[in-house]
């Protein structure tokens, strides 16, 4: 009995295949100047360089506004006498505005 | 046409078109792809549900044939290489639909089907249709392995071929297909 079942829809499957492949798919509406879409996606895909330099803008506008912050804020102490400016580590600059005398 | 469906009759200039584009030759590419547009569109229509699926899965095949253009070497026909790259983007696309199918209605699988011999009963269109619904709701490798060997007749080793799965692989798995589609039709759902 289960035998017969299963042969019975080894059978119904085969039809149901056979009729498939007799009805193939209609690709007509697809298939109509589909090449000029594809060659647009692939122009799409090759955008110049600068494409992407322009999508870091907003990295590069935050990174300008935070420098510009912190520079405002950096206000360097220069001390009027010589031995401080030694001892605050500021040898450097100390000895060249004592030698140039500003 | 060659044995696994696709146009061979000028193989070199095939080959030729892919080394002009590589080149940088956008005109060589769409003439690849107006010759091979037919083929590809074939194999996918037995994937996509509908039209727009359809276009998706065309220009995806297209679009990763151009990106990968210079891995073809040449050594087969141009048309086996786009082939297995159809197929392999048909599968992508299957795995990743795999979720939404799950629940899929059945109720036109009470259907009768006509011997095709006697031309009598339902059409072949909805046959497919049937077949389809069916279809849908088997995983993606078994879905693969019935499209490539039952409905387009394709032998074991091109099926090998085109998948990159073992011949005995796909003895298997469509063996096991075939019993879980029977069992979908059947309406004997096992969930």
């Amino acid at each position: 009995m289960n035998d017969k079942r299963r042969d019975r829809r080894d059978v119904e499957l085969d039809r149901y295949i056979a009729l498939a492949r007799q009805a193939p798919p209609d690709i007509s509406g697809v298939e109509r100047n589909f090449e000029t879409r594809v060659m647009a996606r692939i122009r799409e895909t090759r955008e110049p360089w600068y494409a992407w330099a322009w999508r870091l803008a907003p990295v590069f506008l935050a990174l300008a506004i935070l420098l510009a912050g912190w520079s405002m804020s950096y206000s360097p102490v220069h001390p009027a006498d010589p031995v401080t400016m030694l001892a605050s580590g500021t040898q450097e600059v100390a000895l060249l505005d004592y030698l140039t005398g500003e | 046409m060659c044995a696994l469906g696709v146009p061979v009759a000028v193989p070199d200039e095939d080959a030729e078109l892919v080394r002009t584009a590589i080149a940088g030759d956008d005109e060589a590419f769409t003439e690849l792809v107006r010759r091979h547009k037919g083929t590809v569109l074939r194999s996918a229509a037995r994937f996509a549900r509908n039209p727009a699926e359809l276009e998706d899965l065309g220009q995806e095949t297209f679009l990763r044939v151009y990106r990968d253009l210079r891995s073809f070497r040449g050594d087969a026909p141009f048309g086996h290489w786009l082939s297995r790259i159809t197929v392999h983007v048909c599968y992508d696309a299957l795995r990743k639909r795999r979720r939404e199918e799950k629940d899929v209605s059945l109720e036109v699988l009470a259907a009768p089907v006509a011997d095709p011999s006697t031309g009598n009963g339902p059409s072949a269109q909805l046959a497919r249709m049937i077949l389809d619904q069916a279809m849908s709701r088997l995983k993606p490798e078994d879905r693969l392995v019935i499209t490539l060997y039952e409905l387009e007749d394709r032998s074991v080793r091109e099926v090998a071929e085109l998948t990159g799965w073992s011949e005995t692989g796909v003895k298997v798995r469509a063996f096991r297909a075939r019993q879980a589609l029977k069992r979908h039709i059947g309406g004997d759902d096992e969930r």
